[in-house]
């Protein structure tokens, strides 16, 4: 699909109803010309954190321009609805690196020039320099990390031990029956467990592995108290100790906890088990949308997002605590904040864990899912 | 046809109609990449006639709406007679804080009951506090628990409809059969129970189509270990992005819904005709 930067002829939306206006209306009347009638609105697809008015209102004011915000709730979710043909409304994205990853060869975004990107780059942690492979499709950049964390067990100290949790094996122990909680996150409780079966679930699987994951499944679910896909319900466990653990969380799940007070619930990443990793780390990433309103505009947002000083804004949020990829952000951090956000356990987690991308086999694995959950009682 | 039917046809076939046919439509579809390719061909509903656990849980989901409803049904009957003519005085009032309860966003009840079922929880507080020993109701994250919170939900709708249809009993019809020996319990057997029919079958209707959808009471107070169709469908849609799968499965909820509620038609019609030929 093309698309065209006169008046819209089949698919109206947004954008091209106002450049079809500009070309057609306002423009034919000498009211407005296009490009100021583009450089006064931008639309970002993101994540709850990167709506913060103290994010989105000094870049408006920075830049004379007015961002709509579009919350996602689910990575794949948003990404459908950009390949589905919304890509034509947005300008921004920030979401799950995948998927920043997808809009390249999917056709629905920009590729960045590392080269004029080289300060951000410097800004970074040496781990995040370009050239960043888990950004890249065929040599080219398609987005910049903005957040990041790891997947691991998380742990309440005050009702369990954190060596118990150096490996997933309580998870199928009788004497964690009922005790476990399962984030319904998509891929993200399924990962864990097939790493924990010996399975890379990031390479292309055969039956037998299919199988393998299967059954690592059955097992879990025979001792899991809850399934939850609300963040809340799974907290509330892990303080009043009724869930030991929450499996498909890490990070995420409990910084907001220890931003509250609450240090002794952690997120930890198993050790290798047979030579795999265990651990598995997350990261967002912002990425530019196909033909943005104004390109200039779109980037100065991703550089604003990825500042030491935005950053920090970034990693301390109402609803989560991540960390961030800039290393000039850290000086900006209060010893308070890092050590909320384990600062001090990021590289040990790092080294221990795998990039999060998207599985091939991820389809047959949440049917798998499906599948067994529907047999489970 | 009347052209006063019009605006109502207009308004099915754009809002019900078109949709629905939309709906169909997709299910014809594929994907590849988390992106739709119009492929027209079957390969979604073989998916869906071959795979037992897409069955297994519109099964569940049919069991529990029919269990919802008969519960539904058997709790609105004494509480709407109960407002009616025993807490007569204390009707609107209880009407009110119905409406209340109706009001309050479902999510908010629903958490609500989280917090009072669980092991923790007030429920067990108290018990607790009377002797008995520590989390000694353990419901919350088990179907029972997702029962509640249907019940608790959904029983206003039969409530209301059960209670209007009492009211507009005729009095003297009851009082007739009591002048004629009926114990007062008869009575309500032999008349209230046949004139409130009509109300009966509504609101067991409504609560079941209701039921069938449930999204919120499995997910949050079931614990997501058995859930129902609803949240099949929103995995198919959402986290596995396979919207033809997931307008397939709604087409198959919606016929599974359609082919039980003919079949309470049914059975409402033939005792109708029975209760006429005697």
């Amino acid at each position: 699909m093309t698309k065209s930067k006169g008046i819209p002829m089949f698919s109206p939306n947004r954008r091209t109803f106002l450049q079809g206006m500009g070309a057609a209306g306002l423009a034919g009347a000498g009211l407005m010309p296009r490009s100021a009638q583009a450089a006064t609105s931008m639309k970002f697809m993101c994540w709850e954190g990167y709506d913060s008015p103290d994010i989105i209102k000094p870049f408006e004011e920075a830049n004379d321009v007015s961002i709509s915000i579009d919350l996602i709730t689910d990575s794949p979710g948003g990404f459908a609805k950009l390949a589905a043909g919304a890509w034509r409304d947005f300008d921004v994205v920030a979401t799950d690196s995948p998927w920043v990853q997808r809009m390249g060869p999917a056709g629905i975004g920009e590729f960045l020039d590392d080269a004029e990107f080289a300060d951000v780059y410097d800004s970074f942690y040496p781990q995040f320099r370009a050239p960043f492979e888990p950004l890249n499709f065929e040599g080219k950049t398609t987005g910049l990390p903005t957040r990041w964390g790891w997947v691991g067990p998380t742990v309440n100290t005050k009702y369990d031990k954190l060596e118990s949790w150096r490996s997933y094996a309580p998870c199928f122990d009788p004497a964690y029956k009922d005790k476990i909680c399962v984030l319904d996150w998509g891929d993200w409780p399924i990962m864990p467990m097939a790493l924990y079966a010996g399975i890379d679930p990031y390479k292309e699987l055969d039956d037998a592995e299919l199988n393998e994951i299967r059954l690592v499944l059955r097992a879990l679910f025979k001792n899991t108290r809850a399934i939850v896909g609300d963040l809340s319900v799974a907290q509330k466990g892990l303080m009043d100790g009724s869930f030991r653990t929450l499996i498909g969380g890490g990070t995420y799940c409990t910084s907001a906890l220890r931003k509250d007070g609450q240090k002794e619930i952690m997120s930890i990443v198993p050790e290798p088990k047979d030579g795999l990793k265990q651990g598995i780390i997350w990261m967002e990433a912002g990425g530019i949308v196909k033909d943005p309103v104004d390109d200039a505009k779109a980037k100065a947002l991703l550089r604003d997002l990825t500042s030491p000083e935005v950053a920090v804004k970034l990693a301390w949020t109402e609803a989560t605590c991540n960390l961030v990829p800039s290393q000039k952000a850290e000086a900006l951090f209060t010893d308070e904040q890092k050590d909320v956000l384990q600062m001090d356990y990021m590289w040990e987690a790092w080294d221990k864990s795998h990039f999060h991308n998207v599985a091939p086999n991820i389809d047959q694995m949440l049917e798998i899912w499906s599948q067994e959950l529907a047999a489970a009682r | 046809m009347r052209l006063s039917t019009l605006p109502l046809l207009l308004l099915m076939g754009l809002f019900f109609v078109i949709p629905l046919i939309m709906t169909a439509l997709l299910s014809f579809q594929g994907t590849q990449y988390y992106r739709l390719v119009w492929t027209w061909d079957l390969k979604v509903w073989t998916d869906v006639f071959s795979q037992v656990h897409y069955w297994t849980i519109m099964w569940r989901t049919l069991v529990m709406a029919l269990i919802c409803t008969l519960l539904c049904t058997v709790l609105a009957i004494p509480i709407a007679y109960g407002m009616l003519h025993r807490l007569s005085r204390w009707s609107d009032h209880i009407t009110l804080l119905m409406v209340f309860a109706f009001l309050t966003d479902a999510v908010l009840k629903t958490f609500g009951w989280v917090l009072f079922l669980d092991r923790s929880g007030v429920l067990n507080g108290t018990l607790e506090a009377i002797g008995f020993p520590a989390a000694s109701v353990n419901v919350l994250f088990t179907p029972n628990a997702t029962m509640i919170g249907m019940v608790y939900n959904l029983l206003p709708y039969t409530i209301f409809t059960v209670a209007l249809s009492m009211a507009r009993i005729d009095g003297d019809l009851v009082l007739a059969a009591r002048d004629a020996g009926a114990s007062r319990l008869r009575a309500f057997v032999e008349v209230t129970l046949p004139l409130a029919k009509p109300g009966i079958w509504a609101g067991a209707v409504l609560v079941f189509v209701l039921s069938l959808g449930v999204f919120l009471e499995p997910k949050v107070m079931g614990g997501g270990t058995s859930p129902l169709a609803a949240e099949l469908i929103r995995q198919s849609f959402e986290t596995r992005v396979n919207w033809p799968l997931g307008a397939a499965l709604t087409l198959v909820l919606i016929v599974i819904g359609a082919a039980a509620l003919t079949v309470f038609g049914a059975v409402a019609l033939w005792q109708a005709r029975r209760v006429a030929n005697d």
